[in-house]
């Protein structure tokens, strides 16, 4: 019968695309500002369902003057819930 | 009269003892006739510098009609070099005579001309003999005994009769003719036995005989580092390759440098120079075995970390991590080391075998002071993610209390970033339903809390406990995922064969085998095999072993690891010289962004420069074909030895 069970998992980001499309890094690797993939170079979706390096794209929307908007379809961008 | 020789000797002490008497004679009679006419020598002899004093004249005088007499002074001086030699051959001889004769020789003022030079002559002729001579005959400590003797007795004759003015040359004489030819020659005989047999206080009087030599430090310095050098390279080099001595190689080394590290304190004074030779020799033959001594120190610090090794208290094991380190620093391949240190690492997070936490996090500590932060990224991550999952598991548990789970069974997940762990191969198993349905209530879970995430399930990491009723009482069995697959097949039939397990459990065949191999030929035999033997071979048969007994409730079963260690070994070691050939294309590119051109040469002094491990220049050659094909840079096409940075 079995009584414990202690498992291991791996986990790793599921996105749209291979490489993000602002720093064309992979997503399983990190942005270039960071040394090392995961929790501290998380993903972030935007409502168009794109979706970067939370550091590169914070990164551009800092840089745009006006409009807020997804380097890669020119909507507005807004951060998915 | 015995002989001639005998009676010559007698006769210069009779002659010396007569000049003696002599001088002394003499002296008092001028001592007598000075007092006589004190009033004419303290008036007009005083004020007339032309005269000389009464004392004086009466030296001279005696200097001339006697001592400077060519056979008197030559009878003397060879008197007195004998009565010399004779005490140096340890004779006893009259020492006041000799101290009375030699302040005659200075008060005439003839002790250099007439004596000293003479002196020195003989002094030099002895010693040079004599040090040809025991070189030959004694062994180096031996010969080192008797050195130290003769220095202290020819000081202590300065004391007795010599003219201190001598002493130096004499000294100086002696540690020539004894120490300072013969340096390479003792160095050659006896160093190496020296340290091989820990002698230190024969060790210790060779320093301190060899400091008072010119470049006598310098060479045995040498000579130590040589040393050093050769026992280290027997040690790491293991000419048998044999595995077994592999295994102690780590331990070696820290006795030898713990013995090494001894000598340099209590005979060497702890000398710089010698320090820095130590360092650099151990530096030096460490590396002349590429990769292996990183991979076993690696594996020797797995060893004293993992649970279960009490031998040593925390103390000493901090302090005998400490002397690790300090052979740590002495590798060049550090990143062999973080691979095999990182895999060693995973598997007692993983399996939950650290032996303390404290003591994993001060190594951590340790190597983050020694490489820097970058270096121990990756490992700060895997604990970090163990302690993720457990804060993630209370979420978990208390997620399960609110639903409708199977019972029975209390999962524990730990969840592994990818990039922080060592990468594992991906494998997939059939697990039974209670199993599977608890794994996507908690892969559900996960992913509500975490989106944009997937789980990848890493069955070759996972364990479990199982409660087995046997005939003989309940046992509670740690085994491996794998083997919990084999097991809970028998709790529904009673037999079944090795294809059946295959079909049924999905594991990889060389997996399986190995697995059903530690369950019914190990040292606890929860299964039967039919027929017996050491090896499960695809027709056999298995069965569940009712009348399985054992002292103890709680069982572990190892899985059996010979063959996978062997194929880890070499897909780690595969793994660092992937990584480096990045690191020489970064590097490559790196330069030659800076550059623009550069000649093959001073392209590769400048990675040697940047690298921070050891390759090969072959190598580095390759690196540069495959940029120039895949067009990062390009050779000058009037000069192929120059490279052209293509922008």
């Amino acid at each position: 019968m079995n009584q414990g069970w202690t498992a291991v998992a791996t986990w790793h980001w599921v996105a749209n695309d291979e490489n993000c499309g602002i720093c064309r890094m992979a997503f399983d690797g990190c942005c270039p500002d960071c040394k090392l993939p995961g929790d501290d170079c998380p993903l972030v979706w935007g409502e168009c369902s794109h979706c970067f390096h939370i550091h590169c794209i914070v990164k551009w929307l800092n840089s745009q003057q006006v409009h807020q908007l997804c380097p890669m379809c020119r909507q507005d961008w807004k951060f998915k819930e | 009269m015995s002989s001639p020789t005998c009676s010559k000797t007698i006769a210069y002490e009779q002659f010396l003892k007569k000049i003696d008497q002599y001088w002394q004679a003499h002296c008092r009679q001028m001592i007598m006739i000075r007092s006589i006419f004190l009033f004419l020598d303290r008036t007009y002899v005083l004020q007339n510098s032309s005269i000389m004093s009464i004392w004086d004249m009466g030296l001279d005088l005696f200097r001339a009609h006697i001592v400077g007499h060519h056979i008197v002074q030559t009878r003397t001086v060879d008197g007195l070099l004998q009565l010399i030699e004779r005490d140096r051959n340890g004779e006893a001889v009259d020492r006041q005579l000799l101290k009375s004769l030699l302040r005659m020789l200075s008060d005439l003022q003839i002790y250099q001309d007439a004596f000293e030079r003479k002196f020195l002559e003989a002094t030099d002729r002895l010693y040079a003999a004599e040090g040809q001579r025991l070189m030959e005959q004694r062994d180096v400590p031996e010969y080192l005994l008797h050195v130290e003797k003769r220095l202290s007795e020819e000081s202590e004759r300065f004391l007795h009769y010599l003219d201190q003015s001598t002493k130096k040359p004499v000294i100086n004489l002696v540690e020539k003719q004894l120490l300072e030819q013969h340096v390479s020659h003792i160095l050659q005989k006896g160093l190496d036995q020296l340290l091989h047999e820990n002698r230190i206080a024969d060790l210790t009087r060779l320093y301190t005989l060899f400091s008072r030599v010119r470049d006598g430090l310098k060479e045995q310095c040498a000579a130590f580092a040589t040393y050093i050098k050769n026992t280290g390279k027997v040690i790491v080099l293991n000419i048998d390759t044999d595995p077994e001595k592999d295994k102690d190689m780590v331990q070696l080394l820290l006795d030898f440098k713990a013995k090494i590290d001894n000598i340099l304190a209590v005979c060497f004074t702890s000398n710089e120079k010698f320090i820095n030779a130590m360092k650099e020799s151990f530096e030096h033959f460490i590396n002349v075995r590429q990769n292996k001594p990183a991979e076993l120190i690696a594996k020797y610090v797995d060893s004293k970390l993992r649970a279960g090794n009490k031998e040593a208290t925390e103390e000493e094991l901090e302090r005998l991590l400490d002397r690790i380190m300090v052979l740590f620093r002495f590798i060049h391949g550090k990143d062999v080391f973080e691979a095999f240190y990182k895999k060693d690492l995973a598997k007692r997070l993983l399996v939950g075998k650290s032996a303390s936490v404290d003591a994993e996090k001060s190594m951590l500590s340790k190597l983050k002071q020694e490489c820097g932060g970058g270096f121990t990224q990756k490992l700060e991550g895997m604990f970090k993610d163990m302690e993720l999952s457990k804060d993630f598991m209370l979420a978990f548990k208390q997620h399960m209390q609110n639903i409708d789970a199977p019972g029975g069974i209390e999962l524990t997940v730990n969840i592994l970033t990818m990039g922080y762990w060592p990468p594992y191969p991906p494998m997939e198993v059939h697990l039974p339903a209670e199993m599977v349905k608890l794994q996507d209530i908690f892969q559900k879970f996960y992913l509500f809390k975490h989106s944009g995430r997937k789980l990848q399930w890493q069955p070759t990491l996972g364990h479990c406990v199982l409660k087995a009723v046997f005939s003989g009482g309940n046992k509670e069995l740690q085994v491996s995922l794998f083997q919990t697959l084999c097991l809970l097949l028998f709790s529904e039939g009673e037999e079944f064969t090795f294809d059946e397990i295959k079909d049924h459990t999905g594991i990889e065949i060389n997996e399986l085998r190995r697995t059903l191999q530690s369950l019914a030929c190990g040292k606890a035999r929860v299964l039967q095999k039919l027929p017996k033997g050491k090896d499960v071979n695809d027709g056999d048969k298995f069965l569940f072993n009712d009348e399985f007994k054992h002292k103890l409730f709680r069982i572990k079963i190892n899985q059996i690891q010979m063959k996978e260690t062997q194929e880890e070994n070499t897909s780690t070691t595969e793994r660092v010289f992937h990584d480096r050939q990045y690191q020489v294309d970064a590097a490559i590119v790196r330069i030659m962004k800076t550059r623009k051109t550069l000649s093959h040469n001073l392209l590769i002094s400048e990675l040697y420069n940047q690298l921070k491990f050891p390759v090969k220049p072959g190598d580095l050659k390759k690196r540069i074909e495959s940029l120039i094909d895949r067009d990062y840079m390009e050779r000058d096409k009037d000069n192929p030895n120059q490279y052209l940075y293509v922008a």
